[in-house]
């Protein structure tokens, strides 16, 4: 009887149950979506950073990451990339020579970061092959002291493919250096900031030492199965040894920022859900009152004639379950479905370009997510069914009764 | 029989404020099968006066004792319980479920007792055929013009077997055929069946078929007439 009554109260003002429904799909959609693209976008964001500078794990002097200084370089490097091979799970490394450095050109200078690279490793590990826009890469460069430089620094020095850049550095015996390198090609990555900082050159091309010994700051390491991220870590500095000499960190350790990135994404996420579902239950509160409001005469006469105020009580909180089970199904579809197209089509965002994203936002949920969302909103329904119901249940039949 | 007493009976709205006296000492006593009309003018007590008996407000001071029993004694939930079983209601304003049909309308009070569908379907079925809209069951209220919304009324007050029916002002919303309609249909259900009808009214048209008329005035009873 009591599902008979409310299901057909609810239909009673229609325009009042599309309302409370429509605030539960806007709800669940809005949420579905905003979790499906802060998801995407730390998985995009993450993964940039991945690919582009960090790799999976990187090996450094102990004292490097505290002060990065240039004599803080890896000794031993043969024998250390000898043990990394024999990793199953290493897919491929690239030793890297990193100097802080000054870009002078005829239009200005700038402060840098001279990466000295393997060209053949980074083209596998970070692919800058495939991010030159003009000229050419190393490999097919001519020029006897070749440079990358990004597109954004070109513009920002004025410089073009054929000019010549001259770098100003410190050796590791502390003398001053400066070398003129003749720009092979310029790059594009989609980090804005990072294209503003580094610089490419090959690694034999800085004379960091009088000794002409070749010197690696960094050993960054891809992973086949990214899974196995603090396994492999933890077997390769079991197997280099010699932690005083060798330290291993995984993106996460050497860049807190991208840990820091998804803790406060999963933060910021639980803020917008529940400022959404307080939003809701205002929204839902508001209605279900006014329903309950509308209807006070009638409770009157249903308290009258004998129907107990539990009954009451349970009836409106059924109307309001009913109206969240029509709508959160309909919601997680239309949800669904938007995530579903936005996943495969990508949103393009100029603005995230500033936080190193230039290329489209794959929106993604997992089904868990995805799941507690729906669930989430229908208790929230449920909750703010409770006050107009209770309210309903302290009417004085005389009183409903005589009510306008 | 007596079916109800009302003893010394007083409502006083806003003691604390500007005290209204509804009802100053009202003594009253209804037997099984009367069919007695409360009249006076507005402001008389007569509302309030069957909103008492009907368990739907309290006194102020006095009692009102139904089969023995002093309602003031019983908790909210007991109250609801006792006016579910003993009372009928026919309100002014019909006041039907909306949503439900006339049958549905009539039954809901047996499906509040928990009767079978069986015993609903029976019982609904004689009442609203005795009330004569055998032939709108399955209608809405919407779909009802004012007489018959207020016979659906009389059938779901009837249709838990009450020891009596408060009506408030029945006939007040309905036209002069409708009313006599009315009228005809519950004399018949009083002198066929015995069923004890107590209401307020205006309509002289009410008052001239009643077999008792209990006049009220500033909360008294100053007159008690019973018509042979």
């Amino acid at each position: 009887m009591i599902l008979k009554l409310a299901w057909r109260n609810i239909w009673r003002s229609k325009l009042r149950t599309f309302t409370v429904m429509g605030a539960i799909i806007v709800g669940v959609v809005a949420l579905v979506f905003y979790m499906g693209f802060m998801k995407g976008f730390v998985r995009t964001y993450v993964s940039n950073a991945i690919q582009n500078e960090l790799s999976h794990l990187q090996i450094h002097n102990p004292a490097y990451p505290e002060d990065q200084e240039v004599q803080y370089y890896l000794s031993d490097v043969a024998s250390l990339t000898q043990k990394i091979k024999q990793q199953p799970n290493v897919v491929a490394y690239t030793e890297r020579t990193l100097v802080e450095a000054i870009a002078l050109s005829a239009r200005g200078s700038r402060g840098l970061q001279l990466r000295g690279i393997v060209p053949e490793q980074e083209a596998v590990v970070t692919k800058l092959n495939e991010k030159i826009t003009q000229g050419v890469y190393f490999s097919e460069s001519k020029y006897k002291n070749p440079v990358l430089i990004s597109e954004r620094l070109a513009e920002i020095l004025k410089l073009k493919v054929k000019s010549k850049l001259v770098v100003q550095f410190q050796t590791v015996e502390g003398d001053i250096k400066l070398q003129t390198y003749k720009i092979a090609g310029l790059y594009k990555t989609s980090n804005k900031q990072f294209d503003e900082q580094n610089i490419f050159v090959p690694q034999s091309k800085i004379a960091l030492s009088q000794t002409g010994e070749p010197i690696v700051h960094e050993i960054a390491i891809l992973l086949k199965d990214a899974d196995k991220l603090v396994e492999t870590q933890t077997v390769l500095q079991n197997t280099v040894s010699d932690s005083s000499r060798y330290l291993v960190e995984t993106y996460l350790e050497v860049s807190p920022d991208v840990a820091l990135y998804e803790t406060q994404m999963t933060a910021s996420s639980s803020i917008v859900i529940f400022i959404v579902m307080i939003a809701l239950i205002f929204g839902i509160i508001n209605t279900m009152l006014m329903a309950v409001l509308e209807r006070t005469k009638e409770f009157g006469m249903l308290l009258a004639v004998g129907m107990k105020r539990k009954q009451v009580f349970l009836m409106i909180i059924t109307e309001a379950i009913m109206m969240a089970l029509v709508a959160t199904p309909v919601a997680m579809l239309v949800g669904a479905a938007l995530l579903g197209y936005l996943g495969s089509v990508g949103i393009q965002m100029a603005a995230l370009e500033q936080v190193g994203i230039s290329e489209p936002i794959y929106p993604t949920i997992d089904w868990l997510s995805f799941l507690i969302i729906g669930v989430s909103v229908a208790f929230t329904t449920f909750f703010a069914a409770l006050y107009p119901a209770r309210k309903a249940t302290k009417l004085q039949p005389v009183e409903a009764l005589n009510s306008l | 029989m007596n079916i109800v007493t009302v003893q010394q009976a007083q409502k006083t709205y806003n003691p604390d404020k500007i005290p209204v006296h509804a009802l100053q000492g009202v003594d009253l006593t209804i037997e099984q099968g009367e069919f007695t009309a409360l009249v006076g003018p507005s402001g008389s007590g007569k509302t309030t006066l069957l909103n008492a008996i009907g368990g739907l407000d309290l006194l102020t001071a006095g009692k009102i004792i139904i089969n023995n029993q002093d309602i003031a004694t019983f908790s909210d939930s007991e109250l609801i319980e006792f006016r579910k079983q003993n009372i009928g209601f026919v309100f002014q304003a019909y006041n039907l479920i909306p949503v439900f049909t006339a049958k549905e309308n009539v039954e809901f009070v047996m499906l509040l007792q928990g009767k079978s569908e069986q015993e609903r379907d029976t019982r609904v079925r004689e009442l609203l055929t005795a009330v004569g809209l055998a032939d709108q069951i399955d209608r809405r209220p919407s779909e009802l013009s004012g007489g018959q919304q207020q016979r659906v009324a009389v059938a779901r007050a009837l249709a838990s077997k009450p020891q009596f029916i408060l009506a408030d002002e029945p006939t007040a919303n309905l036209d002069s055929k409708s009313t006599a309609d009315l009228l005809d249909i519950m004399l018949e259900l009083n002198q066929k069946e015995n069923i004890t009808f107590l209401f307020s009214t205006h309509d002289q048209r009410v008052i001239d078929r009643a077999r008792r008329v209990v006049t009220l005035e500033d909360g008294k009873i100053i007159s008690d007439e019973r018509v042979s």
